[in-house]
């Protein structure tokens, strides 16, 4: 159904409302002079497209409108949708325009053949120059517009991709220059970033307005992701191929859409360290042993790829990777190398780059560039610069100026152009000079109104075997900056969703059931050794939370329902506060203060690395690194809970305070629980994360027995650890009699139909371990399974009477050592495992 | 001249380590006056793999794995190479060093003694200001390139002080000059630096130079450990000249070449991680003993 029968089946009087609100956000709308604009064209008149997209908005009242723009940024909040900007230890939340970037579908055709046009030129342009090098040679590109780029690694010279291909996913910022035609700004070749912000962007965007997306027949994004995807499974030799992404890590800008990337297209998201190259080939570490990785889609610079052939002080890179590339083993997407297409000193060259090669004029014109390494190309930007814009040849600053991406020559004082004169005279190859331009606007939601901002628009091509395919949408980021040639992400910078118009409604692919939702596959082949490893410590750290809770929350208990005076039961809070600090959760000599002041320091203190804060801060660090594989439900319930517990409190709370603050995080703590229960979805993933909190409960459990079931255990000290192990009505309703030494140990230590007794913990772990893939193929036990099977049967065989605190303290460190034989054999160890020192010499 | 050339190296551990991996350039340079006639390297403990290679820039690369649990890591190298270069051409037969930067610019060769490579910063040496401005005082307008290159390497000679205690092997090249002090990598990289600076690709070479001098020279310094020096550009014809501004020299016979690239990081001599959490001791030892005969 096109939009203008739409509207013709609607009341007369709701369309004059609906236009009349139109009228009332666009009056005063004032394109810059001589910039072009999205809304507007150059007559002044607004552009068809937009004028549908703004009336079928319109036909929703004001207070629904701003309903949905708030229910999208809660969508962004709740997702955990976040960058980070370099040097920040903490995310920032995604800022999404509330209005989306519109293109007509004859426009973008244009677009979309331009950006295919130059994807397949610098294919040609790094096939060229790191191998034949035929156009350096013959004079079409200076050798020295090569070198310079920080992404030319010597290396890779005479190497032949494997897969065929130096580039899979390449991206052009373009925008609108004041021609009214669409420039190429930059391009992306190294890893290009965005794809997936894009995807969410659309997804929050949809999901807020879809009726109004799907009666703009938008183009969808997910058939170029398959495209992609399908592009890379064919680049490898085997026909199902392991495919990895190689992130950073998690305090990369972009983790956040790395970790998604992933999610939605089914890799696996890897670190260097948990990629190893034996025999040529590159293997990722899983629980079940090595398995070959076929593709690698890199976020790592090129250059740190390899710290044996590359920067020897790269610890993000996989040793040897460059030797199997070498050897055709592992498709690399992009190639290390690829980078240097990015550099703005190719840019003078590429028209006619594309001339020589292809026969063909560029479709989407460069800005006009003049690389200052050549005499006369340097004579004219000295002569002109007045009218041109200053950029580094090669990376983001004008070398000499710090911090400076952008000089305009008519800006500049008398000092600062001496300096960039001599600069330019010195060392010409370091600078280009380019044509002033400046951007076109697109509107923004500002204060209920629209406004003109300048923006850029990231465009992607996928490499697949029918050739370029382009995605239809991109990432567009606006802001308030007039030039919008400096525009990243940070302060005043937004992102937008962009929406191709077809003429025609969209197929719904079947993918897609709404929208643009997201069918997530499950992950390909075995679980990789660091996921089980965070799986495993998250499971840890949560129960550690879970369990310094319950110590703060029996100790407030108690003072609150003891009459003063009472001594077994102040007997028992020293205890207690004991045991907290003896934790780590709070110094030894706050023991025998008031119970208030210790609680709070045991649930709010950032120095106390076993405090309930610094606690949920390690759980929610294990998360993030695991965050492709953890549900939204879950990730939102960890960091709610990290939130919850690290907010700090203006002064020292009350006993019923900490009571409630530790009360209520426990309830989160059991939400947790029963999801991770129900959602976690990969077994073996799962089976870590549950293991990590049955170690850690086992553990726990024989502590809290050790302090409050000893010989001399008070009545009282045993209603303590009933409490903490939250088996009080459990043992009222089989023991009439009251609280008494042995029964109370045989429920904590023993007894397998109590969930809380370290014996069910083993009895679990012992399964678990019994369903994990072996490396042994002689049928022996590995040590693990030989650990546990032994605890359970010593533990199913022991008598409650028998107990004494030295036999419980054994089983404590018994659960220690299997925890240290399930790292030993499942998680990343040996060579690669620990960051070694540099060895070195001195001349 | 031939040369007996023996380089041991000892790390020397405070707690075991359970695993070492090693790249090694210790193999002299084959070619441009010299001929390798025989090179090896010891290690102890064996290592449990070794592969070599040649890297981009031609130097011949090993790496190895100890996996064996050591103390002491011990590395010997042996070499026997003859040294026989051409006469330094005439300095003022040099071109004018304007005209070999802007043949550097316009250089159309990506192979790997290309200028274009050794122009830009690498990953040891940024160009700094205050570095540039020291070198532009020896490039006169119209002054032969390598008569101008040799008169920066003879005041960094006469300038700085050699003194092994004033920087690291980790220095910044900012430190050592604003120190006016260090050794031989020091040198050579604020020389690289400088030349760079003003648009003159200039290279890293490390080697060794003899240890007993000819009778009635003095004693170089660098000699009793590895060496490094600078090659400069001096246009097509003239190609890439070597001075040793540590000692102020045109490198001739007295000096052999293990590896060239664009800083320390590129032919560092020994470079490797370990594993091990005490604390290491290091030994160097170098002889250079011409072969009689």
């Amino acid at each position: 159904m096109s939009g203008e029968s739409l509207k013709s089946t609607r009341p007369v009087n709701k369309r004059a409302l609906a236009e009349k609100r139109v009228a009332e956000w666009t009056a005063g709308y004032a394109p810059l002079g001589g910039i072009p604009d999205e809304y507007m064209g150059a007559d002044g008149a607004p552009r068809p497209h937009w004028t549908r997209f703004l009336e079928a908005l319109a036909h929703q009242e004001p207070d629904e409108i701003n309903r949905r723009f708030g229910a999208a940024d809660r969508h962004i909040h709740d997702m955990g949708i976040s960058y980070r900007v370099y040097g920040e230890t903490n995310e920032r939340t995604w800022p999404l325009s509330h209005l989306p970037l519109l293109i007509a579908e004859n426009e973008w055709k244009h677009i979309a053949a331009g950006v295919a046009q130059r994807a397949a030129l610098m294919e040609h342009v790094l096939g060229d120059v790191y191998g034949d090098g035929k156009l350096i040679a013959e004079g079409a590109l200076p050798a020295a517009a090569v070198a310079g780029s920080q992404d030319f690694l010597p290396p890779m010279r005479g190497i032949k991709p494997p897969g065929g291909k130096w580039m899979h996913l390449y991206a052009a910022d373009i925008g609108r220059g004041p021609d009214g035609r669409w420039w190429v700004l930059d391009d992306r070749a190294q890893a290009p970033s965005g794809a997936g912000y894009a995807l969410e962007s659309r997804l929050v965007l949809s999901r807020a307005f879809p009726s109004l997306y799907r009666e703009m027949n938008v183009e969808r994004l997910a058939p170029f992701f398959r495209h992609y995807r399908d592009g890379l499974t064919h680049s490898a030799e085997r026909a199902e191929p392991r495919i990895c992404l190689l992130t950073p890590g998690p305090y990369s800008e972009t983790y956040f859409e790395q970790a998604y990337l992933a999610r939605y297209l089914g890799f696996l998201l890897v670190e260097g360290d948990d990629l190893v190259v034996r025999d040529g080939q590159v293997h990722v570490r899983t629980i079940a042993g090595l398995k070959r990785a076929d593709v690698i889609w890199r976020r790592v610079d090129g250059d740190y790829c390899d710290p044996l052939e590359m920067n020897a002080a790269s610890r993000l890179g996989v040793p040897g990777l460059i030797e199997a590339i070498r050897n055709g083993a592992v498709v690399m997407a992009n190639m290390p190398g690829a980078g240097i297409v990015e550099s703005r000193a190719l840019l003078g060259f590429l028209p006619a780059l594309n001339r020589r090669a292809f026969g063909k004029d560029l479709r989407l014109p460069n800005i006009a560039t003049w690389w200052c390494g050549q005499k006369a190309e340097r004579e004219i930007v000295l002569e002109r610069l007045d009218e041109m814009a200053i950029s580094g040849a090669f990376g983001e600053t004008i070398p000499g100026f710090p911090g400076k991406r952008i000089l305009l020559g008519s800006e500049l004082d008398g000092s600062d152009r001496a300096r960039l004169v001599r600069a330019i005279g010195e060392r010409g190859i370091d600078f280009v000079g380019q044509e002033v331009v400046r951007l076109s606007t697109t509107p923004a939601w500002v204060d209920g109104k629209l406004a003109p901002r300048p923006f850029v628009l990231r465009v992607y091509a996928a490499a697949t075997e029918k050739g370029w395919e382009v995605m239809p949408g991109g990432f567009c980021r606006i802001s308030d900056e007039m030039d919008a040639r400096a525009v990243s992400m940070g302060d005043g910078v937004k992102s937008a969703d962009v929406w191709v118009l077809s003429d025609k409604p969209v197929e719904m692919t079947s993918l897609l059931p709404t929208g643009d939702s997201v069918k997530i596959r499950r992950l390909l082949g075995n679980l990789p050794s660091r996921a089980a490893d965070n799986l495993f410590w998250l499971g840890r750290y949560l129960e550690r939370v879970e369990a310094t809770l319950r110590l703060v929350r029996c100790l407030c208990n108690r003072v609150v329902d003891i009459d003063v005076g009472a001594s077994p039961a102040r007997q028992s809070i020293e205890r207690l506060q004991r045991l907290i600090a003896s934790w780590g959760a709070a110094s030894v000599d706050l023991v025998g203060s008031s119970p208030a002041e210790l609680a709070t320091v045991a649930l709010c203190s950032t120095e106390h690395y076993g405090s309930a804060s610094s606690l949920a801060s390690s759980s929610m660090r294990a998360a993030s690194v695991i965050r492709e594989r953890l549900s939204t439900d879950t990730w939102q319930l960890v960091s709610g809970l990290e939130a919850r517990l690290t907010s700090k409190p203006e002064s020292i709370l009350s006993e019923p305070e900490c009571f409630d603050r530790a009360d209520r995080a426990l309830r989160v703590l059991a939400a947790l629980s029963g999801l991770i229960q129900e959602n976690v979805n990969r077994v073996a993933g799962w089976r870590f994360l549950d293991i990590g909190r049955r170690i850690e409960r086992g553990i726990n459990t024989c502590r809290f027995a050790r302090h409050f079931a000893d010989k001399d255990a008070t009545a009282d000290n045993l209603d303590v650890v009933l409490d903490l192990i939250d088996s009080q009505i459990t043992y009222r309703s089989r023991y009439l009699i009251g609280v008494a030494l042995a029964p109370v140990r045989d429920m904590v230590m023993l007894d397998t139909f109590n969930p809380r007794s370290v014996g069910f913990q083993v009895e679990r772990i012992d399964e678990h371990l019994a369903t994990l893939p072996l490396l042994r193929e002689d049928g022996m036990l590995e040590m693990p399974k030989r650990l546990s099977v032994k605890l359970l049967s010593d533990l199913s065989t022991e008598d409650a009477e028998q107990l004494d605190t030295n036999k419980i303290l054994g089983v404590e460190q018994r659960l220690m050592g299997l925890a240290d034989a399930i790292a030993e054999r499942y998680f990343l160890q040996g060579p690669h495992a620990v960051r070694g020192d540099k060895l070195t010499d001195l001349a | 001249m031939i040369y007996d050339i023996r380089h041991v190296t000892t790390y020397r551990y405070e707690t075991p380590v359970s695993f070492a991996r090693c790249t090694l350039r210790l193999a002299p340079r084959n070619g441009n006056g010299q001929r390798v006639f025989d090179s090896g390297v010891d290690v102890t403990p064996p290592p449990s793999a070794r592969s070599s290679r040649t890297d981009f820039f031609g130097n011949r690369v090993e790496t190895l794995t100890v996996e064996t649990s050591h103390r002491e890591l011990r590395i010997v190298a042996l070499s026997r190479v003859e040294v026989e270069r051409p006469p330094s051409p005439h300095v003022a037969l040099t071109p004018h060093w304007e005209q070999v930067k802007q043949a550097a610019a316009g250089s159309q060769s990506l192979a790997p003694d290309a200028p274009a490579h050794f122009l830009y910063r690498s990953r040891l040496v940024p160009m700094i200001e205050s570095i540039t401005d020291y070198t532009r005082t020896s490039f006169s307008a119209g002054r032969p390139i390598l008569e101008a290159a040799a008169d920066l390497m003879v005041r960094i000679r006469k300038e700085f002080d050699y003194d092994p205690e004033a920087t690291a092997v980790t220095t910044p090249v900012e430190e050592a000059f604003r120190r006016r002090g260090g050794v031989c990598q020091d040198f050579a990289h604020i020389m690289v630096s400088g030349l760079r600076g003003i648009g003159i690709p200039a290279a890293y070479v490390s080697g060794y130079i003899r240890t007993i001098p000819p009778p009635g020279k003095p004693r170089l310094e660098g000699a009793d450990a590895s060496h490094a020096w600078v090659s400069v550009w001096c246009g097509d014809e003239f190609g890439w000249h070597d001075l040793d501004p540590t000692n102020a020299l045109h490198v001739g016979n007295d000096h052999i070449v293990l590896a060239v690239g664009r800083d320390y990081a590129d032919v560092s001599p020994i470079d490797g991680v370990i594993l091990g959490s005490g604390g290491q001791k290091l030994a160097v030892s170098v002889d250079v003993a011409p072969v009689k005969g």
